[in-house]
């Protein structure tokens, strides 16, 4: 090898090194994406169409609005736990795909082990005027200042004999809060590129105790109901593997036993 | 509780956002202590279109000028007096043609809030693409926009306004400047607006009325509710902003009669007899009531939420759903509100007349 070729190499070594070391600092952040789908049940949501079972009675029901909040999102590894600023967001799935994303840019990049968001505005933020995120006062989700926001809305109607009954699930309140944990570390959930997860309606009515729509048309300001429906709602998002939706990797937990 | 949240808005309300905007014309001079109260919440002005003195003031200037009609006899104003918080006080507008037209005058007041689509179904996306249908209408203005152009061409006064605001005279910027103008058309000092931020007392009728508007009733929690808020916000009391949140089937038609409404446009079924949700800001003076006209009087309005919403395939879940009392599963469809309550309804709603924003001189004729 001459002088001159040597020192070819040791240019093109050099610059390898130093776009390594810039690819390096440019990767120390990555993009995490939530894809939420909605169903009802085993098939995707059609709304406006009287399609689906009273879970615990006569008649079937139509879905007209839904709409939640998951608050709160974070990535959460050994040393350290990310979370998303602003964290509010109104997940709706009334456009052409039925889904609805959650983007987390500049996201440290970590070895997580969990994902961990929850369902509704937590104790800080229901009750206040802040702007943060998707809370807006002045949205159909704010009952008034001094309730709150509706963690969860519903509206439908159930058609039973030819007649058709309002259905208006909406439900708030702090002690409805629900944080909800996914756990990452199988091996089918690394890419936290894009994170699916399903959202089942069903599971609204469908729990321990499945909800007849007849005798249980509204559920509003009573506490036992909404605290039924929450309840019910704990188990309603799961994230799905590689292999498919829904999973059963979502770990149980108790409310209040997580800071936030 | 009531009292302690009271002065968090009282204490927030303080705090306002102050406008602030980004690429405005080299020339053109950013307008400055434009402010809402906090509750409104966050707005947005076009980036291509900021608040300028100049372009606020070519805005009026348009807006009250009769010259945007075809025979030069009605500008915007026509229908849109500030008297009557920018509506005209008739069932349906009528224009240069004379004939009665589809829809009630809307009122003009806080157009940064609330929805993003406008008139009465949602047929424009957004003021700039609003501002030029009116002129154009037959019925309506019936101006030609490139006759308007050459006569606004051969005023000096125009030509000056123009260049200072956005360049030259063409139909777009016709349309930036009357946008700019209406989105400076803020109604914030009513009693309501008062009591919000600690200034005034509500007489107890008030207050009654105002807890009313603010709740969906519940019967199991003893809960009463004029069920209002479902559909005009608490603050804005106008409709709900994201999407097409803010239209709603209200009850007026049954299934034969309903008309088209919101489904003109989205083309959706489930859209069928649709409006859009007003702001209630200052509607003791802007009679008579509905996309239409046909309600005479708020003593009427309540009565139709009271006791004579229609029922229609796309009827609001919430209205029909909403009582006071425990419904029988044939009973028509009623709020059961007692004729005092109905009463303490319109004593609130009559707190939303702000006559600072019916007689401020910024916002009225330069002629």
């Amino acid at each position: 090898m001459d002088k001159r070729a040597f020192l070819t190499l040791v240019a093109v070594c050099t610059m390898s090194i130093m776009a390594f070391a810039c690819a390096r600092t440019v990767n120390k952040t990555e993009t995490v994406s939530l894809r939420f789908s909605a169903v009802v049940g085993q098939a995707p949501l059609v709304f406006n169409q009287i399609l689906y079972a009273n879970p615990g009675g006569e008649g079937s029901f139509k879905v007209r609005d839904f709409l939640f909040f998951i608050s709160n999102v974070k990535l959460i590894s050994e040393s350290a736990t990310y979370l998303e600023p602003g964290s509010y967001h109104l997940v709706r799935f009334d456009n052409n795909d039925r889904t609805y994303t959650i983007i987390l840019d500049d996201v440290p990049k970590r070895d997580y082990q969990t994902i961990e968001f929850s369902i509704g505005v937590d104790k800080t933020a229901n009750r206040s005027l802040i702007a943060a995120g998707d809370l807006d006062p002045n949205s159909r989700m704010a009952w008034s200042w001094d309730v709150g926001y509706k963690f969860i809305l519903f509206e439908g109607g159930l058609a039973l004999d030819d007649v058709l009954y309002p259905l208006v699930y909406h439900v708030g309140f702090d002690e409805n809060y629900k944080p909800l944990v996914f756990d990452l570390q199988s091996s089918e959930y690394q890419d936290l590129g894009m994170l699916d997860f399903q959202v089942d309606i069903m599971k609204l009515f469908n729990g321990t105790h499945p909800i007849d729509m007849t005798t249980l048309p509204s559920v509003k300001f009573d506490r036992q109901d909404a605290k039924l429906i929450a309840t019910n709602y704990q188990s309603m998002v799961a994230l799905c593997a590689v292999t498919g939706c829904p999973s059963s990797m979502r770990l149980s937990i108790d409310q209040g036993t997580l800071p936030f | 509780m009531a009292s302690t949240v009271i002065a968090t808005v009282v204490t927030t309300v303080i705090a306002f956002v102050i406008f602030r905007s980004d690429g405005e014309p080299a020339l053109a001079t950013p307008l400055t202590g434009f402010s809402a109260p906090f509750v409104f919440g966050r707005f947005n002005v076009p980036k291509g279109n900021p608040l300028t003195v100049e372009a606020v003031a070519l805005g009026r200037r348009l807006f009250y000028d009769v010259r945007l009609s075809a025979n030069n006899s009605i500008s915007c104003a026509t229908c849109h007096m500030q008297h009557l918080a920018f509506t005209d006080g008739k069932p349906t507008a009528i224009g240069i043609s004379g004939k009665k037209l589809a829809f009630n005058s809307m009122s003009l007041a806080n157009l940064l809030w609330g929805s993003e689509h406008f008139f009465w179904n949602g047929r424009a996306d957004s003021l700039e693409q609003q501002a030029l249908i009116p002129i154009q209408d037959i019925d309506e203005m019936g101006q030609n926009l490139d006759e308007l152009v050459v006569e606004l061409n051969a005023d000096a006064h125009y030509k000056a306004m123009f260049a200072a605001a956005y360049g030259d005279i063409n139909a777009d910027n016709i349309a930036k400047a009357l946008s700019a103008f209406e989105r400076t058309l803020v109604s914030s000092n009513s009693k309501y607006d008062q009591y919000l931020r600690g200034e005034a007392t509500l007489t107890d009728q008030e207050d009654l009325g105002r807890k009313l508007f603010v709740a969906h009733p519940d019967v199991k929690t003893s809960l009463r509710g004029g069920n209002c808020i479902d559909c005009h916000s608490q603050f804005l009391t106008a409709g709900f902003k994201p999407l097409y949140d803010g239209f709603s089937n209200n009850g007026l038609d049954n299934e034969e009669n309903l008309s088209m409404g919101l489904q003109i446009v989205t083309n959706d079924p489930a859209h069928r007899g649709f409006f859009k949700v007003p702001t209630l800001r200052n509607i003791a003076v802007t009679a008579p009531y509905m996309h239409d006209g046909r309600l005479a009087s708020l003593d009427d309005v309540l009565d139709h939420y009271n006791e004579g919403t229609q029922l229609s395939s796309t009827l609001s879940p919430l209205i029909m759903e909403a009582d006071n009392v425990v419904r029988g599963a044939q009973e028509p469809i009623s709020l059961n509100l007692s004729d005092n309550e109905k009463r303490a309804i319109i004593a609130f709603l009559h707190t939303l007349t702000d006559h600072d924003f019916l007689t401020n001189k910024s916002i009225s004729s330069p002629f």
